[in-house]
């Protein structure tokens, strides 16, 4: 007797669990990225982040050894210094590229950059995508700093992905590769514009709408086509063209890429303070 | 102490380690789901209504970190934890490896419905052929923590010491 009105008891607590969770998943939907749930997700963060800072000085070396990665202290600083200036390098060459491709006309014509012509706040990534699902990084700066949703995050190489929730201190940013993530896009010798699409971690980019009977070359730039009020700029180098698969009968053409970004050893990024609020499309 | 003066620094040390530890130890991509683990521990050590309880806190405080929908991970890990502590409490002899199975399994089917329920509430990316992969290793990841997690939450959930004899 006592046995079945204990279980009667979980039953009727796992039932208020799943209410309960079933109205914070409404609430977190009707917010849709404000309101309470939207506070209390920010405010947690907030309130962790220096826990987590801490957490993360102590156990990061930890996780680094464990994994077989052995950068501690100055070399580690060392090492991202000279990434962030790699990167900034193979920037310019890829920039230099588009430039004498045929692009260069319309570009000028568009006044296409590198986002040079956008004011930008240079964050550091302090965490790498905690989920299995999703591709995300998370930077240490927030919307005390400027950042807000959807603005577009580079590396010196190329586009790394967009904003997708700022806290006051922290923000997290959608990678390309996060199946999730789709940017507008032109091939730069070609000319053809695509959407590129994320596949997950260690896949490539895949184009959607290309054309079957366009001359898609292997290694040709792709970048951001800032086309339909985009939320990214336009000429922000993306990736190359790692496969292209003119297969006949086929509506679209199949189009691989390889992000320019190395999305796996991001230190250093600078978010693209566009004006969010009126670009809102991927 | 007591369970309330110990839960809040195992649920903190565990999400501690979820954020900045587990991510840094893939395996093939994949990371330990270590707030699913300590639901699933819950589930073991406490029993079917207070796992699902904890389960449920532990999801929350997974979702402050997920850009998928608020509560989500709290409805998923409170039905897993729900669902191994009613599990547990059907086994008469609980052999070293039942614990580690049942781990594995829940963590497994876990992953699948936390997949599945999202898929429903519009995240399409969640379900991929990449699902089978992320559920079977984060089972064995899981699996293989199980034991310090099991033995954490009986700790932080035993009952206060009275004159020196531990209730039970």
């Amino acid at each position: 007797m006592a046995l079945s009105r204990h279980a009667g008891r979980s039953r009727l607590t796992l039932v208020f669990l799943i209410l309960t969770s079933i109205t914070v998943i409404t609430l977190d939907f009707r917010g849709g990225g404000e309101g309470l749930i939207a506070s209390v997700r920010d405010g947690a963060a907030d309130v962790l982040a220096p826990v987590r800072d801490a957490g993360a000085g102590v156990l990061e070396p930890v996780g680094d050894a464990l994994s077989g990665v052995t950068g501690y202290g100055e070399l580690e600083d060392e090492n991202a210094v000279l990434r962030a200036r790699i990167a900034e390098l193979e920037g310019s060459v890829l920039r230099d590229e588009g430039a004498e491709g045929e692009l260069a006309e319309a570009r000028a014509l568009l006044d296409l950059d590198f986002g040079s012509d956008l004011p930008r706040v240079d964050a550091r990534v302090i965490s790498t995508p905690v989920s299995n699902f999703e591709q995300t990084i998370e930077l240490d700066q927030g919307r005390d700093d400027g950042v807000d949703i959807d603005m577009p995050v580079v590396s010196g190489a190329g586009l790394v992905g967009q904003v997708v929730h700022v806290s006051a201190s922290r923000s997290t940013v959608r990678l390309v590769t996060d199946p999730a993530s789709a940017v507008g896009v032109r091939l730069a010798r070609s000319s053809e514009v695509a959407v590129a699409e994320g596949e997950g971690p260690q896949r490539l980019l895949s184009l959607s709408f290309v054309d079957p009977a366009a001359d898609v070359s292997v290694l040709e730039l792709v970048v951001t086509s800032g086309l339909n009020d985009s939320v990214f700029p336009p000429g922000i180098p993306v990736g190359r063209v790692a496969l292209a698969d003119p297969a006949p009968g086929r509506l679209e053409q199949r189009v691989e890429v390889r992000p320019v970004a190395d999305l796996a050893q991001l230190r250093l990024v600078s978010v693209l303070q566009t004006s969010n609020r009126t670009l809102r499309r991927p | 102490m007591t369970a309330a003066t110990r839960l809040p620094p195992v649920l903190l040390g565990a999400v501690l380690i979820h954020t900045a530890v587990a991510p840094q130890l893939r395996l093939f991509g994949v990371a330990a789901d270590v707030m699913l683990l300590l639901a699933i521990a819950a589930g073991i050590a406490a029993g079917a209504e207070r796992g699902a309880a904890l389960g449920f806190a532990a999801g929350l405080l997974a979702d402050c970190f997920l850009q998928t929908p608020f509560g989500l991970s709290a409805l998923t890990y409170s039905l897993v934890a729900y669902g191994v502590g009613a599990f547990q409490a059907t086994i008469l002899h609980t052999g070293r490896w039942i614990p580690m199975l049942t781990a594995l399994v829940a963590s497994v089917l876990g992953v699948v419905l936390f997949a599945l329920l999202g898929l429903v509430l519009g995240q399409n990316h969640l379900v991929s052929v990449r699902l089978i992969t992320v559920a079977g290793l984060v089972g064995l990841l899981n699996a293989l923590l199980s034991p310090i997690a099991i033995r954490v939450m009986r700790w932080a959930i035993a009952p206060p010491l009275v004159s020196g004899v531990v209730l039970r």
